[in-house]
């Protein structure tokens, strides 16, 4: 019974099915229940809450990965996947402390002052869910006092900040800055990605690492997190 | 997924003006030219049915009303089965399918760029291939066995076919006695002679000689295949400046009134019979009098030839798809693609040589037919062109998603990006950084590996006890 819910979730996972309602990419899926009902099953039914993870959600993961990698899978598909593992990860949150499972880090995501793009901040936040992060996502066009306040107040393990505008993208260096003087900057780990930013710029300014792209920015997290 | 059968028909070369006029031109050649019969059998089939007969000059004409009588008789859908029910194939309308198509006498080889005879070996391995290339529907038999004896190549032909794809298997014959152990063959894998007519897993390919001859030979096959009840193509073949007029409008009446005379005269022979009214209509190279197999006009000629299969209401059979390209350069892909796709649109049944084929068709190339099933994926998308319905203009999405959104998260996307966009499945869209990385290869070169990786899976071969049968039954079968 258990193999069959944790078999059940990995392959909706897989076909990127949050609810009940959703299509996967094979026909006539829809009705038949998601991530959601299946996780929620799943607990009701006294599944290790470790097991659903490892077996359920990051070994199906990985499954989507490669099928991207291959080119079976689109930017699309992999968001539909780690969407519905963020959702199973918002279900299990209350459940990971009492089953002694770790959470893999907190990770504080927000585009920067005059830049209204968020398009690829939120491709990275979706993704970052879908890796068992829990992700704050705090808006686009922030000041960078309000982005040292939420680092302040939410204590996150990581800072993702993004801008698509070279003219925007110098005000991460002032963020940097801002952190080091409130005494907060050995506290955080920060990675920065945009079209306009490079690993050149990331060393530059002092940033901790740099994402090309979602993907990217991903595994870079996962490397810092000790995770290959 | 695949795309094959789609209703094509939007891209119409004559107006309805012009296909009057034709048809008014068509009518009068049949009627006042006539056509010159070498055929004793096709003679008697056209005495019978009342044709005036100029026996000394064994010219034969047909009063324009019996013409359309005898087009009448002639089924308006014909369905060629494949071994395997999901290659079925239904013609007819303006629905659009694709084959390969022959007969070529050598392979070319990119990797050497040197061109060699064909054995049978390759009709085998091409069968193998086709099998697998999603876009190509059916196999037309591309090549000629070199070191056969000409009473042997047409069972070794179709054996070939059968025993390496499940799809439908149409070819031209070279011997009536080849023709008949053909049909017995195909009787065999069918089950019976009931069940080949019920589900023909072949048809065959005649001819008819421009201008306006039934040769002896090909005549005696129309009447064999017609009398068979198998579904039998009636093509011709005017060349503009040598065998038709040179303007393509003269062109266009030469190729509607032989190939019309092939399929009259199957009605003639056996009334019913499924007969393909077909065109390999092209222009001729006047600086040395030679076939041209890509030229844009070898396009509109069989695309106006659809308009006038659709006119006469008979399945059609069209020429496409192939270059005079010697080697797979971008002659190759240009060529290729106007014509197969000026075919397509225009709602050609069935478009004949889209793959394969290049040289004057007297060669075929391995890593072409891959190239070409791309090509065709792409075409057939074009011609299933754009839809328009609630779903498709997604006001409510944009309502919901409004000013500065995007749409790569939207169900929506996920739930149309493959079926609205052309999945390619050889062209390169990698970013430079990637390509390079992959050995930066020429279209050819990714070919070449999925050619190999095709071959080198398990074929599509012949039910084990029908194949032993088949073969023991048939000596002429080269094993």
């Amino acid at each position: 019974m258990s193999e069959n819910i944790i078999e059940l979730i990995k392959e909706n996972v897989i076909q990127g099915r949050i609810t009940r309602d959703d299509e996967g990419i094979e026909e006539d899926m829809a009705g038949q229940p998601g991530v959601t009902e299946l996780v929620e099953e799943a607990l009701a039914s006294g599944i290790d809450v470790s097991e659903i993870i490892n077996k359920g959600l990051t070994a199906s993961m990985q499954a989507v990965g490669q099928k991207f990698e291959t080119g079976e899978y689109f930017i699309p598909d992999m968001l539909a996947s780690a969407e519905a593992v963020g959702t199973a990860m918002e279900i299990l949150k209350p459940h990971l402390e009492k089953s002694g499972v770790k959470p893999k880090g907190k990770i504080l995501m927000a585009t920067v002052k005059g830049d209204l793009h968020d398009i690829g901040k939120n491709i990275v936040s979706i993704l970052l869910r879908g890796a068992g992060y829990m992700v704050k996502d705090i808006g686009n066009n922030l000041d960078t006092k309000d982005i040292v306040k939420a680092v302040r107040e939410e204590k996150p393990d990581y800072l993702g900040l993004s801008a698509l505008l070279t003219s925007t993208m110098v005000s991460m260096e002032d963020i940097i800055k801002a952190l080091e003087e409130s005494g907060l900057r050995d506290k955080v780990k920060i990675i920065i990605g945009g079209a306009p930013v490079s690993e050149e710029y990331a060393r530059e300014i002092g940033a901790d690492g740099y994402g090309a792209d979602g993907f990217h920015g991903v595994s870079v997290i996962e490397t810092m997190n000790g995770i290959n | 997924m695949i795309r094959k059968g789609i209703e094509g028909g939007s891209y119409k070369p004559l107006t309805p003006e012009d296909i009057s006029r034709i048809n008014d031109t068509v009518l009068s050649t049949i009627e006042e030219i006539g056509c010159q019969v070498n055929s004793d059998t096709a003679l008697d089939a056209f005495k019978r049915v009342g044709a005036s007969i100029d026996s000394k000059k064994r010219r034969v004409r047909l009063p324009r009303e019996k013409v359309l009588e005898l087009i009448s008789k002639a089924p308006s859908e014909v369905t060629l089965c494949g071994r395997d029910e999901k290659y079925d194939i239904h013609l007819g309308g303006a629905r659009v399918y694709t084959g390969t198509g022959g007969t070529a006498l050598y392979i070319y080889e990119p990797t050497t760029g040197e061109r060699r005879q064909a054995t049978l070996t390759d009709l085998k391995d091409i069968s193998r291939l086709v099998d697998k290339l999603d876009n190509i529907h059916l196999l037309l038999l591309p090549t000629y066995p070199n070191e056969l004896p000409v009473e042997q190549v047409d069972v070794n032909r179709f054996f070939a076919g059968l025993d390496n794809t499940s799809k439908h298997i149409m070819g031209g014959v070279y011997t009536i006695d080849g023709m008949c152990e053909v049909m017995r063959m195909a009787e065999m894998v069918a089950g019976s002679p009931e069940a080949l007519r019920q589900r023909p897993i072949i048809s065959i390919i005649t001819c008819v000689i421009s201008p306006f001859i039934i040769d002896e030979k090909y005549g005696d096959m129309i009447v064999t295949a017609a009398e068979s009840g198998l579904p039998v193509v009636c093509p011709s073949e005017p060349l503009c400046g040598a065998t038709s007029p040179v303007t393509l409008a003269g062109n266009l009446v030469v190729q509607t009134v032989d190939s019309l005379m092939g399929v009259i005269l199957a009605q003639a022979v056996n009334p019913g019979t499924p007969a393909i009214f077909g065109s390999v209509a092209t222009s001729t190279d006047l600086r040395d009098y030679k076939y041209i197999a890509g030229s844009v006009e070898m396009g509109l000629l069989n695309a106006a030839g659809a308009q006038m299969a659709q006119f006469y209401k008979l399945p059609y059979y069209a020429t496409g798809g192939m270059t005079d390209s010697k080697t797979l350069d971008a002659q190759s892909g240009y060529e290729s693609a106007i014509t197969n796709l000026l075919c397509a649109l225009s709602g050609s049944n069935f478009i004949h040589d889209s793959a394969g084929l290049m040289e004057f068709a007297m060669t075929v190339c391995y890593e072409k037919y891959v190239i070409d099933n791309e090509i065709l994926g792409m075409v057939m998308r074009a011609v299933e062109g754009i839809k328009v319905n609630d779903e498709t203009i997604a006001y409510d999405l944009m309502k919901e998603i409004g000013p500065g959104g995007n749409f790569v998260t939207a169900k929506h996307t996920r739930r149309f990006m493959r079926k609205e966009h052309y999945q390619p499945g050889l062209s390169d869209r990698n970013s430079r950084e990637k390509w390079d990385e992959k050995g930066s290869h020429a279209t050819w070169e990714v070919a070449a590996k999925k050619v190999k990786s095709i071959l080198e899976s398990p074929a599509s071969s012949l039910p084990d006890e029908i194949r032993k049968r088949v073969l023991s039954e048939i000596k002429s079968i080269v094993k």
